[in-house]
């Protein structure tokens, strides 16, 4: 079977595999809750293999709900072996859900859409939410000094008060935990700011365990910590070796 | 005080403020010179005030709090400040990714791709550039996997007081029952 060539759509138009479905039922005029799961499976495929000639980043994502279609169809060639009271399961089932909770969501996107065309003509006075600039911190103290770090350190940990409690738990948080914690948040940001770090950990340890994790990543170059003045906020941002563990 | 005086600090407090005016911030601003009348009414009074001398601005309700936004009618000149001709628009990835964290909110990434069956980050992180959402701590299960939410920028961005205010997802047996008629 081939895609005639007025048929053919622009599979970037697609935001996966889920989305090729529902277009391909929809296009098709199918019940979503009785698939004919051969002749989905086999006009996926043909899109499939166009993914992979124009080598899409989501090709992956295509190949694996495809997978997930001929699995489906070989069950459903399978003999039925009834077992006793036990209901058999339509394979079909899971992929109808899949389906339907994506669609869900699908509306919910166009419905920002349209708030979104909504709200575009209006202007308030916050130039970020609409014309993002990165962020870079006026730092006045370049070269912090490991010293300077440590004051700044003990002057927050001494505004952050503990909650008043007296129950002993187990806090598991590890070095590379931690680590691994301030890369992510890096890699969305360009700088953190310690003090709104600190603020969403609820205990001391998990600070301390955090602050250690700074210093490692700071000796490895991994970050860069800037400061405007003594007992100031500490500025992180990426260093030169960042990503380089 | 007088309910003048009163419009008009709270019109300086508007112009002035960096996020959606609330009522608490207002009251955190007059201090001791405390207002008899509630925020509403003063803003009330305000608008009606605009409404009637023909200004280029109005005030939104928004996020739970006020904010002075200009008319949809000045779009064509307000946007020649702005780099890129204006708001940029989200891609349908990143409204996707937002629809889903909006409802499951907090929510991991990998929750975010199973409904999606496509990898988001790059959703993700667009989002988080552009403050819509926020990263609140990390998930109990294995791999103690980060946590998204959406920020007020959210909901100043879609023009929503707050999360209550979201379009309600429509029901699976809805999508159903509508597809069943589709086909007859």
């Amino acid at each position: 079977m081939t895609i005639k060539s007025n048929h053919r759509i622009d599979l970037d138009m697609f935001e996966g595999p889920l989305d090729l479905l529902l277009f391909l039922i929809k296009r098709d005029e199918l019940n979503i809750y009785d698939i004919p799961i051969a002749q989905i499976t086999n006009e996926f495929l043909e899109y499939v293999k166009l993914a992979k000639d124009l080598k899409l980043h989501s090709a992956g994502d295509f190949v694996l709900m495809a997978a997930t279609l001929m699995k489906i169809k070989a069950r459903m060639l399978l003999p039925i072996e009834a077992e006793g009271e036990e209901e058999i399961e339509d394979p079909r089932t899971e992929l109808m859900k899949m389906l339907l909770e994506y669609k869900r969501y699908k509306e919910a996107a166009d419905t920002y859409a349209g708030l979104e065309r909504d709200e575009r003509p209006h202007y308030v006075n916050i130039p970020a939410l609409w014309d993002p600039q990165p962020e870079e911190p006026t730092a006045i103290l370049e070269n912090v000094k490991l010293y300077d770090i440590m004051l700044t350190f003990q002057y927050l940990l001494k505004s952050y008060e503990e909650p008043d409690t007296h129950s002993v738990t187990v806090e598991e948080v590890t070095l590379s935990e931690q680590t691994g914690f301030l890369n992510s948040l890096l890699l969305a940001k360009n700088s953190l700011h310690f003090s709104s770090l600190v603020k969403q950990f609820e205990s001391r340890l998990i600070i301390v365990v955090t602050f250690l994790a700074l210093l490692e990543m700071l000796r490895s170059r991994q970050i860069k910590i800037k400061q405007t003045k003594l007992f100031d906020d500490l500025i992180i941002s990426r260093g030169n070796e960042f990503g380089n563990q | 005080m007088e309910i003048n005086d009163l419009k008009m600090i709270v019109e300086a407090l508007l112009l002035a403020t960096p996020e959606p005016l609330t009522e608490s911030r207002v009251r955190a601003c007059l201090k001791d010179e405390a207002s008899a009348l509630p925020l509403e009414e003063i803003i009330e009074a305000l608008q009606s005030d605009y409404n009637n001398s023909n200004r280029a601005f109005f005030i939104k309700k928004v996020a739970g709090g006020f904010q002075l936004v200009t008319k949809s009618e000045f779009e064509p000149y307000v946007k020649g400040l702005f780099s890129k001709s204006g708001k940029l628009r989200l891609s349908q990835a990143a409204l996707e990714t937002l629809a889903i964290i909006s409802y499951r909110q907090p929510v991991t990434r990998s929750e975010i791709e199973e409904i999606r069956g496509v990898s988001s980050d790059s959703s993700l992180r667009t989002l988080l550039d552009r403050k819509l959402l926020e990263i609140r701590g990390r998930d109990d299960g294995p791999g103690r996997a980060l946590l998204y939410r959406t920020s007020s920028e959210f909901l100043q961005y879609f023009g929503l007081n707050s999360v209550n205010d979201l379009p309600k997802l429509r029901e699976v047996e809805d999508i159903l029952s509508e597809d069943q008629v589709d086909l007859l």
